[in-house]
């Protein structure tokens, strides 16, 4: 679906993306996992021709680069940074950015209800956007880069700032987008929402990219084993082990236990492993 | 084409929307119109005075001191030209509304009073303007009553102006005998004089159509020919502003047009820092949509702005253009100028209170130095040459020469031809320059 070469992106003196490939399968829910300063922002705007890059080729499958505007026309996009305009109301940026991508009349109209509806602002539609909370302007954002029905959407960290409800919604988005075929990127630094959501990730830091590989598999890159945590009075102690069952059963059967949970490795101790740092410090 | 105006409307509906902005935008330049407009038409020198172009053939010390008594003349409006030929073509072409000429033998008429040929003038004015004309003969003569008065003030000069008088009495032989001893008689009580002199200056000055009468029945101390400088049709109207609203109005209009260009250069800084920018990059179209948006945004608001506040000044403070056509001439190139001073502005910083800043400065100096402050007309003349660098003078001149200075559309080239070219430079720079995404 969109392939990446070799990509490089210098501002400055700082090296933001070095050498990144990639390839983006078709249907799939992609993560890009990284610290903060990792690289994926400028990945993204690689990606959507929105920045140039000093060296590498980015492709869109049959269509072309996207520095070709037409090319641009199946890429939306759900930036980072909010990209709205605060005195237009949440329906007048809708059309608008519709509009910009040639859209008019009943089908803009009709779209523009339906994806309202589908980020649950039709009560707020006519106030301004100036007025919303920063869980609804990151769903407006987010019904932006759909306007246009793009095949690829890359969202960039589509979840920055938004409370439980609004990320449980945005998670429910990205899994309709998914069910109806569309590709997206996925981008963030919560490993978790990667997990839950991303078919493949790619773990970059540095503007390198580390591993890629579907979630199972990355997991099995950990070099941590699973940690049983048993709960006492006294305090917690921690047994590593390839068995975690087996060890559950043996701390359920003594009395003194006030609990016990697992601690499987995960996204986050990949990266640890990976880089010997903590995805957030 | 649909993206630039669909880019053009969401800014015009931005614009609508900040209501403080909007204020300024419309308000600020009308009320420096109307505020400036009524400070100016309060005081008689300036504007309101009648432009005569007068021309000194005689060129003695007395032809000399009465041009400067004209010029003292608050409601006259004096240039003083070399010819009589370009005095009567500054009439024809309508820069002025009389000529007057101090024909030769002016000096040597003023030394002998009383007999002898009487000092002469002659005024040409445009017959479209009879008011003026005779306005204009009613200030001159009473100028020259007034040269005859001081002239009888001073004792010296009062004794050998009767003297050279009696001579040419005496060695006259076209007298009777009861002429002569009459003329002998009245230049040897020649005290009583000044008094009458007065009191013939007076009645000059007080003619409520502002023509003279003859003085003494018949025997006039000055005679004026008069005659009429037909102006070609072509030529239009006169030139010079009907009142201080016709300079009042394209200065506000320039100051209000600036503002313009400030602020849609600023909103360009606010797409780029508030997101929107990048966004807009990525729709699909080439870039230059997006400026040619801005431009188009800012074309609007500018010819709106121009229009509303012309059609105020028309309506409500009687500012008629001379050329409607040449107006609108007028209007689309101060407006091409404002967007490519806008498309500057915006490279001019990084920030939205910068690019803000940095515009007030520049607009600031550029009217300082263009006439949108002061009018050129009231500036030192190296000040006048240093405002060329300011499209501001251009933009100006530009309105003016459509409204009130009767230019034709060959005197228009070069107001226009200037401001076109800032505008596409303007624009080709700024856009060159400009950058897309936020360099931190
Ligand atoms: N416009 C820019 N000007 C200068 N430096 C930049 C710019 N954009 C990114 N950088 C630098 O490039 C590097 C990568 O930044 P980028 O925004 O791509 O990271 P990120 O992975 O998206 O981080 P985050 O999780 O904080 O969003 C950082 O060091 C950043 O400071
Ligand atoms: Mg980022």
């Amino acid at each position: 679906m969109l392939r990446l070469v070799g990509l490089r992106k210098t501002f400055g003196t700082v090296v933001a993306v070095d050498g990144l490939s990639l390839e983006i399968r078709r249907g799939e829910v992609f993560g890009l996992l990284g610290p903060n300063g990792a690289g994926k922002t400028t990945t993204i705007s690689l990606a959507i021709g929105q920045l140039r890059p000093d060296a590498g080729t980015v492709t869109l499958d049959g269509a072309g680069s996207p520095a070709d505007p037409h090319v641009r026309r199946c890429i939306g996009v759900a930036p980072q940074a909010l990209a709205l305009y605060d005195e237009l109301s949440g329906e007048e940026n809708l059309r608008f950015f519709g509009r910009l991508y040639g859209l008019g009349g009943s089908t803009l109209r009709q779209r523009v209800a339906r994806l309202l509806d589908f980020v649950g602002l039709t009560e707020r539609r006519r106030d301004r956007v100036a007025t919303y909370s920063g869980g609804m302007k990151r769903r407006l954002n987010f019904a932006v880069a759909l306007v246009h029905e793009p095949v690829l959407i890359l969202l960039d960290e589509p979840t920055a700032g938004v409370d439980p409800q609004s990320r449980n919604a945005i998670f429910e988005f990205v899994q309709t987008l998914k069910s109806e075929g569309r590709t997206v990127v996925y981008t963030t630094h919560y490993m978790e929402e990667a997990q839950r959501l991303c078919d493949r990730v790619a773990i970059m830091d540095h503007g390198r990219l580390l591993a890629l590989d579907a979630v199972t598999g990355l997991l099995g890159r950990a070099d941590r084993p699973t940690v049983v945590v048993v709960e006492r009075a006294a305090g917690e102690e921690r047994i590593e082990t390839a068995d975690p069952k087996a060890e559950l059963v043996r701390a359920l059967d003594q009395p003194d236990v006030l609990g016990v949970r697992v601690e499987r490795p995960d996204l986050e101790s990949v990266f640890l492993t990976l880089t010997g740092r903590r995805l957030r410090d | 084409m649909s993206a630039i105006l669909t880019l053009a409307v969401k800014d015009l509906r931005l614009l609508l929307r900040d209501r403080v902005g909007f204020f300024f935008t419309f308000f600020f330049p009308l009320l420096y119109s109307v505020f400036f407009g009524i400070l100016f038409s309060g005081t008689s020198k300036g504007p309101s005075a009648i432009p005569v172009a007068i021309v000194n053939e005689d060129r003695t010390p007395a032809s000399d001191e009465f041009v400067s008594s004209l010029r003292k003349t608050s409601s006259l409006a004096l240039d003083l030209v070399d010819s009589r030929d370009a005095a009567v073509d500054l009439v024809r072409r309508g820069v002025r509304s009389a000529y007057v000429v101090i024909p030769p033998g002016f000096g040597d008429a003023s030394q002998r009073l009383f007999w002898g040929a009487p000092m002469r003038l002659e005024i040409g004015t445009d017959p479209g303007q009879a008011m003026t004309a005779g306005m204009i003969e009613g200030l001159v003569t009473a100028r020259a009553f007034e040269r005859m008065q001081r002239l009888f003030t001073d004792a010296q000069a009062m004794r050998d102006n009767a003297r050279r008088s009696l001579e040419a009495v005496r060695s006259s032989t076209g007298l009777s005998g009861l002429q002569r001893t009459l003329l002998e008689t009245l230049l040897t009580s020649v005290e009583a004089l000044p008094d009458m002199f007065a009191a013939q200056k007076s009645a000059a000055d007080t003619q409520p159509d502002g023509t003279t009468q003859p003085a003494f029945g018949g025997w006039r101390p000055v005679e004026i020919t008069t005659s009429q400088v037909t102006r070609p049709a072509a030529a239009g109207r006169p030139r010079y502003p009907s009142s201080s609203f016709a300079i009042c109005f394209p200065q506000g209009i320039i100051w209000g047009v600036m503002a313009c260009a400030a602020t849609f250069a600023a909103s360009l800084l606010v797409e780029r820092t508030r997101g929107t920018l990048p966004r807009l990059t990525v729709a699909p179209f080439a870039r230059w949509h997006i400026l040619a948006g801005k431009a188009a945004a800012c074309f609007f608001t500018t010819a709106g702005l121009i229009v509303a506040l012309l059609f105020v000044a028309r309506l409500g403070f009687g500012v008629r253009p001379a050329s409607l056509p040449l107006l609108l001439v007028a209007i689309l190139c101060v407006t091409v100028a404002i967007v490519g001073l806008m498309m500057v502005l915006s490279v001019l910083g990084k920030t939205e209170q910068a690019v803000s800043g940095i515009s007030w400065a520049l607009i600031v100096v550029l009217a300082m130095l263009g006439g949108g402050m002061l009018p050129l007309a009231f500036m030192p003349p190296w000040m006048q040459t240093l405002s060329d660098v300011s499209l501001v003078k251009w933009a100006i001149l530009a309105l003016e020469g459509a409204i009130w200075r009767g230019f034709s559309p060959a005197e228009m080239t070069l107001p226009c031809g200037v401001l076109l070219s800032v505008g596409v430079v303007g624009f080709a720079v700024g856009a060159g320059v400009f950058r897309w995404s936020e360099q931190r």
